[in-house]
């Protein structure tokens, strides 16, 4: 089912300032897809995500999840969260202690008032889907983290569900689950036919997880995008920023050529991905650290400059080296075998697609 | 939801008002007027009267150095046995769980009577063995002196000051100690300069909390200080009450002031230490086991020592009070004695109309105190948790400032409230003085349990498509289930054996057990009292273990985490301290 944002505001009174949790957001989720609002800790993706399933009330503005308006300000419309027929998985899982895991999967069919009968083979079914077969008499307690998450997926998905909610559900696991669980989670729900809104903060989780990405700051949705295009092609600088390592430096617009934008920035003239500009928009050029080469250069177009190591640290998978150009530190990762060291002097490389310039 | 608790907020404030803040008010009115019937005429004639009273100097020196002796006491044992039971490989280490629950099983009172029997001047069971024994003229020790009520105190207050002291040893961090060692000192300095300094704060929070239950007490000082005219303030004040031939009312409110403001400022400082603990961080996430010390020639005496304790604390009581129960005036044991035992004292008090009265009123006192009690804490709790306004903090205050009121103190204060209204001189002004002045004992277990309820359980189940009346009988009431048996049975334990308040409050017809049981001591019926003493033991003691049972019954489903009797009443002491 696809759900529609709109206009949607919520703001709070903490000491005396209001914060703006939503501030006027539109937002279209398709159907079928996995969306994933990504942002930084207070952005208020977490807030929109309560919003939808609600367990909390905006201020202004309208949700609509498929045919059915689930709030709206104007037309007065508040359908409470038991109503609303969605599946949720919370970041401390919110596994009842009291219960055992069949007891806590079985729940939300037990207030369906489907007959028992049912009941067992929908949630054995399902407990096998989350590979947890024959754990229906464990008691709730004596779960491991990783088992906890999967019956709090088992119940979020038992009722069949046509949308589900993820409130940060890794980020209580360690890190070698989280990787496991992800994969497998990404998996599970491309299995169903389901819309998941899937909240994180953490930017490897998003760019693996998802089919689309909105990224938020401050209440707002900067940007909507797929995994790729947030990536590579971000629009703003917060975006680019935000979804990994980058080099930022202060560029000016000198000419727009055939394929490329060309700019004049403190280590030099640079050829980037092309993008339309004003004539006195302030630029900045983001050089992620991954797409420095050392190596020759395979076309003519390719940016080349000359720099200093100034710092480098051994950190495994690769060196990483500060390297001076001009008035300009840039971060570069350099192959871990490499034999330089402080006060070498090497030629960078950059790729023009791979310098993304972006509005300040 | 937000106007419901709002409402909910506001209506709690009121009542907890009435039962908390209206007492002290009345108490310093009381104090300015000149008697029950000219309240309110300012006067200051009451304080002039106490202050300079020739007796007083003597009652302060008496009262601090019990006091301050009890707590000492209380706290060096405390620390001794907080030791050896978390950081040595003392042996049968369940024994120090009967030191943390003991209070819960003899009242004191009952416990001041048991060492009043042994060790008594004229009579005491024990003095008499060890005149025989060593031909003796005089009785070695006497009990109605400063030093043994000291003992006795310190005895009772163990627990708490264990309950404080022994988590803070248990989850020390032992690098600290090793480091030490490292650095070239020996254990016992490691002792001295590093743990005991380490654990200021609890050893501190401990010794306070002691002074202030010292202060508090009434049994100990009228059980043992009495007869030997040894007054301290709280017995001053019930002497000016019930002791002369006009009770005086302002002059015991005057009195009841001071200990008051002693008493309220050192919460204060107690709730600093306690705070200040959080700062000292001994608690690691790790999950690290402190290094066990050996003791090795020293275990098996050590342990003996500890046992000894323990029998003082639970064994010797009960066995004096059965075989003081069973002769028909104090002898010592021997042929003589067991030839005199029979039932009478037993048959005579389950005859005696005040006692039945005393049982009854206690045990009505018991069950429905407990019950409106933990359900008023439930509701407080609620709001202090989940709403968090101004006006639920106020409450929280507001709840909780009966936690320094002593209460014989309190008692005055709720006398010169109930004689204003239809209540005095009725079991309900027992009633409501009981929930008013222990509803903090309430409130915590409640405010933990609340706690623990997640937010997002209760929102997971909304979401899983269960109403808010689903919510609450499948997820948050069972779960709010270990909390109000704790609660419950905190409460009914001490009003089914409260002295202090009921000794100022009841009134012919209202008698309670403990009022009882200090009358036969007065008068000396040692036998009376001890068939009533035990027979309070017992029927507290099966209370307890029925709603345990039936918290069990009706705690859902699946086994938590199995705890032991012990460990429950453990935690439940925590839980009030």
């Amino acid at each position: 089912m696809e759900i529609n944002v709109r206009g949607l505001k919520k703001y709070y009174q903490s000491e005396g300032k209001v914060i703006k949790a939503l501030d006027d957001v539109d937002l279209t989720i398709e159907a079928n897809k996995i969306f994933t609002l990504l942002g930084p800790s207070g952005c208020g993706k977490t807030t929109l995500l309560r919003c939808i399933v609600g367990l909390e009330t905006p201020d202004e503005g309208e949700i609509q999840i498929g045919e059915t308006i689930v709030w709206s300000k104007e037309k007065e419309i508040y359908v409470p969260p038991e109503k609303r027929q969605l599946g949720m998985v919370f970041q401390t899982y919110a596994i009842w202690p009291h219960m055992n895991v069949f007891n806590n999967v079985a729940y939300p069919l037990q207030n369906m008032k489907l007959p028992k009968e049912e009941i067992a083979v929908r949630v054995a079914k399902t407990l096998k889907f989350v590979q947890l077969e024959g754990f229906e008499n464990r008691p709730s307690t004596r779960l491991s983290g990783g088992q906890q998450q999967r019956v709090a997926l088992a119940r979020a998905l038992v009722a069949e569900p046509k949308v589900i909610l993820f409130d940060e559900p890794l980020s209580n696991l360690d890190a070698k689950l989280r990787e496991e669980t992800r994969k497998e989670l990404r998996q599970f729900l491309t299995e169903l036919e389901i819309t998941a809104v899937y909240v994180t903060h953490d930017r490897v989780e998003a760019l693996a997880l998802s089919d689309m990405i909105g990224v938020m700051n401050k209440g707002k949705i900067i940007e909507l995008g797929t995994p790729r295009k947030i990536y590579f092609d971000a629009d703003h600088q917060f975006v680019a920023d935000f979804i990994g390592r980058s080099n930022l430096i202060p560029a000016k617009l000198l000419r727009q050529e055939k394929q490329h934008t060309i700019v004049d920035t403190p280590i030099g003239e640079i050829a980037c991905h092309k993008r339309t500009f004003e004539k006195d928009d302030e630029l900045v050029l983001c050089l992620r650290p991954e797409f420095i080469n050392t190596e020759k250069p395979s076309d003519e177009h390719t940016n080349r400059v000359k720099g200093i190591i100034q710092h480098i640290t051994f950190v495994g998978e690769v060196y990483e080296a500060d390297v001076q150009i001009g008035e300009e530190t840039v971060l570069v990762k350099l192959d871990p075998e490499t034999t330089l060291v402080v006060g070498d002097e090497l030629t960078l490389s950059m790729k023009p697609d791979h310098c993304l310039l972006v509005s300040r | 939801m937000e106007k419901r608790n709002a409402r909910l907020t506001y209506s709690l404030i009121v009542i907890v008002s009435l039962l908390t803040v209206a007492p002290v008010i009345m108490l310093i009115i009381g104090s300015f007027s000149n008697s029950l019937h000219s309240f309110g005429n300012f006067t200051l004639k009451k304080y002039v009267a106490v202050y300079t009273d020739p007796m007083l100097i003597d009652i302060l020196g008496n009262t601090a150095a019990f006091v301050l002796g009890s707590a000492l006491f209380a706290t060096v044992l405390a620390i001794f046995l907080a030791y050896l039971n978390n950081r040595t490989d003392i042996p049968f280490k369940f024994l120090f769980k009967v030191v943390s629950v003991m209070p819960m099983m003899i009242p004191h009172v009952l416990f001041g009577v048991s060492w009043a029997l042994l060790l008594n001047p004229t009579n005491g069971i024990l003095n008499m063995l060890l005149m025989r024994l060593f031909t003796l003229s005089k009785a070695p020790f006497n009990i109605y002196t400063i030093p043994g009520m000291i003992v006795v105190e310190g005895l009772l207050d163990l627990p708490v000051a264990y309950l404080i002291i022994s988590p803070a040893m248990g989850s020390f961090d032992a690098t600290l100690e090793e480091s030490s060692r490292v650095f070239k000192a020996g254990p016992l300095k490691t002792f001295f300069r590093i743990t005991l300094p380490v654990l200021r704060p609890a050893i501190m929070a401990s010794f306070i909390l002691c002074i202030v239950r010292a202060l508090a007490s009434f049994a100990v000082p009228s059980v043992l200080g009495m007869p030997g005219r040894i007054y301290v303030l709280s017995t001053f004040i019930y002497r000016v009450v019930s002791m002369s031939l006009i009770a005086d009312y302002g002059k015991a409110a005057a009195i009841g002031m001071s200990i008051l403001v002693i008493s309220i400022s050192l919460i204060y400082v107690y709730r600093y230490y306690t705070r200040a603990s959080d700062k000292f961080v001994t608690v690691s996430s790790r999950g690290f086991k402190p290094t066990v010390v050996e003791l090795r020639k020293g275990r098996i005496p050590l342990f003996i020592i500890v046992l000894f304790i323990s029998a003082l604390l639970i064994l010797l009581p009960v066995l004096v009070l059965f075989y003081t129960s069973l002769i028909p005036y104090v002898m010592e044991p021997g042929i003589k004695a067991f030839k005199a035992m029979s039932w009478d004292n037993w048959r005579i008090v389950i005859k005696d109309p005040i006692s039945v009265r005393s049982l009854k009123n206690s045990l009505f006192l018991g069950v429905v105190g407990a019950t409106v009690g933990s359900f008023l804490s439930v509701l407080v709790a609620y709001v202090i948790v989940k709403a968090k306004t101004k006006a639920a903090g106020f409450l929280e205050s507001i709840s909780f400032l009966s936690f320094s009121f002593p209460g014989i103190v309190i008692g005055i204060g709720f006398m010169w409230y109930f004689v204003r209204t239809p209540l005095y001189g009725t079991i309900w002004a027992l009633f409501f003085g009981y929930i008013a002045t222990y509803l903090p004992y309430g409130i915590r277990p409640m405010t933990s349990a609340f706690i623990q309820i997640h937010g997002s359980l209760e929102e997971s189940s909304l979401v899983c498509g269960a109403s808010f009346a689903t919510t609450l009988r499948r997820i948050v009431l069972p779960l709010l289930v270990p909390g109000m048996v704790s609660a419950w049975i905190l409460l009914a334990t001490m009003f089914f054996r409260e002295l202090s308040i009921s000794v100022v409050l009841s009134r012919p017809g209202t008698e309670t057990l403990a009022v009882q049981i200090l009358r036969f001591s007065e008068d000396g019926q040692w036998g009376k009292l001890s068939a009533l003493g035990l027979i309070m033991i017992f029927v507290s003691t099966a209370m307890v273990l029925v709603v345990n049972a039936l918290g069990a019954y009706f705690k859902p489903g699946e086994v938590r985490e199995k705890k032991s009797v012990w460990t429950k009443g453990e935690a439940k002491l925590k839980a009030a301290v």
